[in-house]
């Protein structure tokens, strides 16, 4: 039975009514009157220096405002973790989707015009565009200090011991390619002066605190002066931190510029050409391993591409560095990962945040594993795999509640995994065209940001004069469902329907900065900022309560719109929850107030790579089952399973959707998603030749949740963002490799890959748009 | 040019240039922000409306060429204020995610409906394979147009 | 650009004469407007609207051979009673172009005239020998849609002339027949190669068989080659096998060893075994 009135349920989500009837507004469905259009002029060549930039022609074109290069920002114009993002490009361009100058002009065909005739004169630079060359001694040079953004470490044991005592090794490359987030929506913004000397800027930000800093830094005003405002957003699966920022504070420069409002719009195409995307990663995986299937030790070479600018890469490969092991036992581990600058598109953080690459690498190792001393993949994981008190390759000894084991023995009968796996397997046949094959995967995954950062969300919970409830948080919805999350909580402690919660949009002024909405982090820890806030106000209420009622003994209950004291296991009601609001109000005491939450029990050595990288984590299992075709390569996936053990599910629906849709995303990436650059021009800038899954790709899922609840989760819940996605692809892999017996390196498991064990290029220009190219 | 049009059955008379795209003369000359731009070459659906009886993309179709047709965007699928079967549905099966597909998504699931009441789970596919969404792997949107069938039988 | 929506017939091919080259068709624009945003240069200044001329979107038999309007959609195709009894190939090729939306405005004759090689429609109409009737301020003519492309993206229209009918025979109820195509997605794809074919098989064997693929020679054509060898045989796997095979190596005698030849080779060969296969309702 539940215990709770509103969590654990399905409700709906407070925010679909909008979204069904075309009522909410995203950031390019706001206009205001006198509103001028931006436009931008890309870099032509991916490494250049700027030797001169000519505006005369473009800003004497009738209709054009203003035109701005980097000279014109008034404040900084670089940002980032290592700030080296530029907002304008200035010495040089380092790749193709460097903006060198923005245009503001009363309508977009002029503006667009104008780009047109900026002129700029370049002194070309040799490129680099793989990290594994761009860390050569000799290697061109984006920056100065050289092209590695970061190297991690992970040393454990003795790795030339371990591999003594191994009866036998296992090596590998596995390649992953760029991945583009695609949300629906592309980044917009508008910006505009506010009658106070300040800005306002409205816009899909998933990171809007950053967003906010980087607006006042350039525009040189002080961040109180600068309004952020949240739109509803059209997805972002880690995509609109730099990217949306870069967007927004184009336009409040021109804004600034102008003294009039700026509406920036990015289409697809300026989506895809100026993001940043998921890493590519090189892995060299070798691990020695014992006949009785135990690994002795793994050794781990791991390089990512962080294209032109350093966004999250020093973070996402910190998570990969942790997590490069995946939930098995293992005593002595080398691990290195590094990332570095190339001419390319740069890359940030993307749902996952450096695990699905990892996971690809380890399951395909995994079940590899397997099959060199005749175990099932299921045998071979139950065998290694962590169990309660386990420590992992970090020297971190996993308290909470491990789930492993569960997740993977739940799927597995489920779906009769070792059945279908056997009977798949003995049926590998030359001559059949079509062959099934079942696969399985598992991961843990670190909760939250861990040692990475700072990680302490604020939220405010604000019961008005008539009992009906504002909420604000600083963690924001992108579709995900924080709106609802957030409100079910608030409604939970403070015992009202959800009907009554009204959770508002964030704005940069009204709750403290709470840091991004990442890292599967909104429920567990702006969840848990809720709650306190919702608890800060109920106290305010029971004090009020107790005074007024003269109620000295007993617990106050709040439940049903209603206040009720327990005595002895008996409740009687003692007012509506309306009447004590009333009763506060006229005591002068204001339903108001915040909460923080902050788990600072995370620990990290960087030179050994030894600590408590993440307060907790959470365990996952997939399986897929594919068709492949021989005749072409085509894949197919036929079922899915997706186990989860989210610690406490808020609203049913909605991590069953966080499932389904990780599912369809890992899909992608397993089969069919490429974000192709040659030489550093982007050649897949729309969905024509960017695939990512119909609903026609799409079998049937099934998903199970798993709850153990969690010490540090608001109602012991945790996370399920991006576990969903992280392994699908693994568990689509290996489904492929239970069909054919070829074993897939490189990500996507496409036609050329599946036939050929490899990928086709062709490096000319596409004839016309309705034939595509063919990579 | 001039054209006649009819949007949520309601008439307009405009005056536009003819190389204006009907997704924009939506959006930026009547209001109906419902529809929304995706990619702007016909391949994500969330542009999608209703004209003459049949879905299209907005953002593939002139305005000019409009001219003459009726029209149902997102913003008509409500009967004063009784939201569709279609819509009721993708609420109570959280078919809405971020939203931004769900408009053309709406659209083309009442499409389907409306042109085969007790349609498979394929043909459920089918009818929305033109309308690419990021967020849900489209289950609980299938799930959600095959309730609406079902409860209208 | 200038729009122009002419009545009729006789209005478009005015239309066309008198703008002497700097005009273009344009039916159901998904392919045009998709232009507009990459190669704007390759338009041209004015815009004849055939999409709502009456007689241009007419499906229907007219001496036992079956008409079809350059403006009918793919959607009419697929739901069209006379395409779906008399000549179902092309319905179910018409019926896997893009998505239901591009189905409802995409054009027959679009995709014939757009001349991409992925076209999904072409291999079909190749099979059904369909005759093209082109129109001009000179007159008439009927050309067979063999002789209709030059390479891809490009026909043999004149600036003045353009597509006013597509003309096919009846297929015969006994006709085995199959279209099959091969996307990196199962909706919404660009064709990587697509195949159709027509046979006409007694007693197992195999009278008269028609097949053609897209995406594999520089321009359409029927594997003459293939053919040849499949007439007079007996229906099987095996010389279906070998019909792939020979396709396989005419693409390779033709265009060369390319980029695309170690995947195309054998996925070629496959599928042109696959569709031989689906025609007869072999399991393959």
């Amino acid at each position: 039975m539940n215990k709770h009135q509103i969590i654990g349920s399905r409700q709906k989500r407070v925010d679909a009514l909008g979204k069904v009837t075309g009522a909410a507004k995203y950031a390019a469905d706001y206009n205001i009157p006198f509103q001028l259009y931006g436009a931008v002029k890309y870099a032509e060549y991916p490494h250049a220096i700027i030797k001169k930039i000519v505006t005369a022609e473009a800003e004497k074109l009738a209709g054009v405002t203003t035109v701005l290069t980097c000279k014109d920002v008034p404040g900084k114009n670089h940002f980032g973790l290592i700030p080296n993002i530029r907002i304008l490009a200035d010495d040089r361009t380092r790749y193709l989707g460097d903006v060198v100058a923005i245009v503001a002009a009363e309508n977009i065909k002029t503006a667009n015009q104008a780009v047109e005739m900026i002129q700029i004169e370049y002194e070309e630079l040799p490129a680099v565009f793989d990290p594994e060359e761009a860390l050569k001694p000799n290697a061109v040079k984006l920056y100065d200090e050289g092209n590695q953004i970061v190297h991690h470490k992970v040393r454990k044991g003795n790795i030339t011991e371990g591999f003594r005592q191994a009866d036998f090794i296992i090596e590998n490359k596995f390649t992953t390619q760029a991945i583009e987030h695609a949300y629906l929506e592309p980044e917009a913004a508008l910006a505009m002066p506010d009658e106070h000397d300040g800005f306002k800027i409205i816009g899909c930000m998933q990171n809007f605190y950053t967003s906010h800093k980087v607006i006042a830094g350039a525009l040189d005003k002080p961040l109180s002066k600068v309004q952020i405002i949240q739109s509803t957003m059209g997805g972002s699966f880690g995509g609109k931190d730099e990217s949306a920022t870069l967007v927004a504070v184009r336009a409040a420069l021109l804004a600034q510029k102008t003294g009039r409002p700026v509406k920036m719009v990015n289409s697809r195409e300026d989506s895809f050409i100026q993001s940043y995307k998921r890493h590519p990663y090189k892995m060299y995986y070798k691990w020695g391993c014992k006949k009785d299937g135990t690994i002795a030790a793994m050794e781990m070479k791991i390089i990512a591409d962080g294209g032109a600018y350093c966004s999250m890469s020093p973070f996402v490969t910190w998570r990969s560095v942790v997590q490069a092991t995946g939930p098995y036992y293992c005593a002595n581990v080398k691990t290195d990962v590094y990332a570095a600058y190339t001419n390319n598109n740069f890359t940030g953080a993307m749902r996952g945040f450096g695990s699905p690459q990892v996971n690809f690498a380890i399951e395909s190792m995994m079940d590899e594993l397997a099959e060199k001393v005749g175990k099932s993949p299921l045998e071979i994981r139950l065998q290694n795999g962590f169990e309660q008190n386990a420590v992992t390759a970090t020297g971190q000894k996993l308290d909470h509640y491990v789930s492993l084991k569960d997740v993977l023995q739940t799927s597995a009968n489920e779906s009769s995994f070792e059945t279908c796996w056997k009977e798949n397997k003995s049926k590998q046949k030359i001559g059949k065209k079509i062959v099934r094959g079942i696969g399985l995967a598992c991961a843990y995954r670190g909760v939250s940001l861990g040692a990475e950062g700072v990680d302490a969300p604020s939220s405010i919970v604000y019961v008005q004069p008539d009992g009906s409830v504002s909420l604000a948080s600083g963690i924001i919805d992108m579709g995900q469902g924080a709106r609802t999350a957030m409100a079910q909580i608030a409604a939970e402690v403070l015992g009202l329907p959800l009907t009554r919660v009204h959770f508002q949009e964030p704005d940069s002024g009204r709750v403290a900065d709470s840091g991004a909405t990442v890292a599967s982090r909104g429920t567990i820890m702006g969840g848990g900022a809720m709650k306190i806030a919702a608890e800060n106000v109920r106290k305010i209420m029971e004090n009020t309560a107790r005074e007024k009622f003269k109620l000295s003994k007993g617990d106050i209950v709040f439940k049903n719109e209603n206040i009720f004291i327990r005595k002895n296991k008996s409740e009687k009601k003692i007012c509506s929850f309306d009447t004590l609001v009333e009763a506060c109000y006229q005591a002068g005491r204001p339903l108001f107030a915040s909460g923080v939450r902050n788990i600072a029990v995370t620990s990290w050595d960087e030179e050994t790579g030894q600590g408590n990288a993440y307060f907790t984590f959470v365990y996952g299992t997939n399986i897929a089952e594919v068709e492949v075709d021989l005749a072409s390569g085509k894949v197919n996936v036929t079922r899915f399973l997706s186990t989860h053990d989210v610690g406490k599910a808020v609203n049913k629906s909605m991590v069953e959707g966080q499932i389904y849709g990780g599912v369809a995303m890992g899909m992608g990436y397993g089969v069919m998603e490429n974000f192709i650059q040659e030489s550093g021009k982007a050649k897949t800038i729309n969905f024509d030749e960017y695939y990512i899954p119909t609903a026609l790709d799409m079998p049937k899922m099934k998903s199970i949740i798993v709850e153990n609840e969690d010490k540090f989760g608001p109602f012991g819940a945790k996370s399920i963002g991006e576990p969903a996605l992280e392994i699908a692809a693994p568990a689509i892999a290996n489904a492929i490799y239970n069909a054919t017996g070829k074993r897939i390196y490189n990500l996507p498991a496409n036609l050329e890959e599946i036939l050929l064990g490899r990928k086709l290029r062709r490096d000319v220009e596409r004839g016309s748009v309705s034939c595509k190219i063919e990579v | 040019m001039k054209i006649n049009l009819t949007v949520n059955h309601k008439n307009y008379s405009l005056q536009i240039n003819s190389d204006l795209l009907l997704v924009d003369l939506l959006r930026d000359h009547i209001g109906l922000t419902g529809t929304k731009k995706g990619c702007e070459i016909g391949e994500c659906g969330a542009c999608t409306v209703i004209m003459n009886g049949k879905t299209v993309n907005s953002c593939l179709v002139l305005a000019v060429q409009a001219d003459g047709a009726e029209i149902t965007t997102i913003e008509g699928v409500a009967n004063n204020g009784d939201l569709h079967p279609v819509q009721q549905a993708f609420l109570e099966h959280d078919a809405v995610h971020c939203g931004f597909c769900t408009p053309g998504m709406v659209l083309s699931a009442i499409n389907l409906l409306n042109h085969n009441p007790n349609p498979t789970e394929f043909e459920i596919r089918e009818a929305i394979a033109g309308n690419l969404c990021r967020c849900t792997g489209y289950q609980q949107i299938v799930e959600a147009i095959q309730s609406a069938a079902d409860k209208s039988k | 650009m200038q729009y122009h929506k002419p009545k009729n017939i006789s209005e478009v091919t005015e239309l066309l004469d008198t703008f002497n080259g700097s005009a273009q068709i344009i039916a159901g624009g998904t392919d045009m407007l998709v232009e507009t945003r990459y190669h704007q240069q390759n338009l041209k200044e004015h815009w004849i609207d055939i999409s709502e001329i009456d007689e241009l979107k007419q499906i229907h038999v007219i001496d036992g051979q079956i008409s079809i309007g350059p403006a009918a959609t793919h959607s009419d195709i697929t739901g069209n009673d006379v395409i779906k009894q008399h000549a179902p190939l092309l319905a179910e090729a018409c019926r896997v172009i893009g998505s239901l939306q591009i189905r409802n405005r995409g054009t027959i004759g679009g995709n014939v005239c757009n001349a991409s090689p992925c076209a999904d429609s072409i291999p079909a109409l190749i099979v059904l020998d369909a005759q093209l009737v082109i129109d001009s301020a000179e007159g008439e003519q009927v050309k067979p849609i063999s002789e209709f492309f030059i390479k891809p993206y490009k026909t043999i229209l004149t600036p003045g002339s353009w597509l006013k009918n597509i003309r096919i025979h009846k297929m015969d109820t006994e006709d085995k027949f199959a279209f099959l195509k091969l996307g990196r997605r199962n909706a919404l794809a660009i064709s990587r190669m697509n195949f159709a074919v027509v046979m006409k098989i007694s007693n197992h064997i195999i009278d008269s068989v028609r097949l053609a693929p897209g995406s594999v020679y520089p321009i359409w054509r029927r594997v003459t080659e293939a053919e040849e060898f499949l007439q007079g045989k007996k229906a099987s796997e095996t010389m279906f096998k070998e019909a792939g095979k020979i396709v396989a190596d005419s693409m390779i005698k033709t265009s060369g060893r390319r980029w695309s030849t170690p995947y195309k080779e054998p996925a070629v060969a496959n599928l042109t075994e696959r569709v031989l296969c689906k025609a007869v309702k072999f399991d393959c």
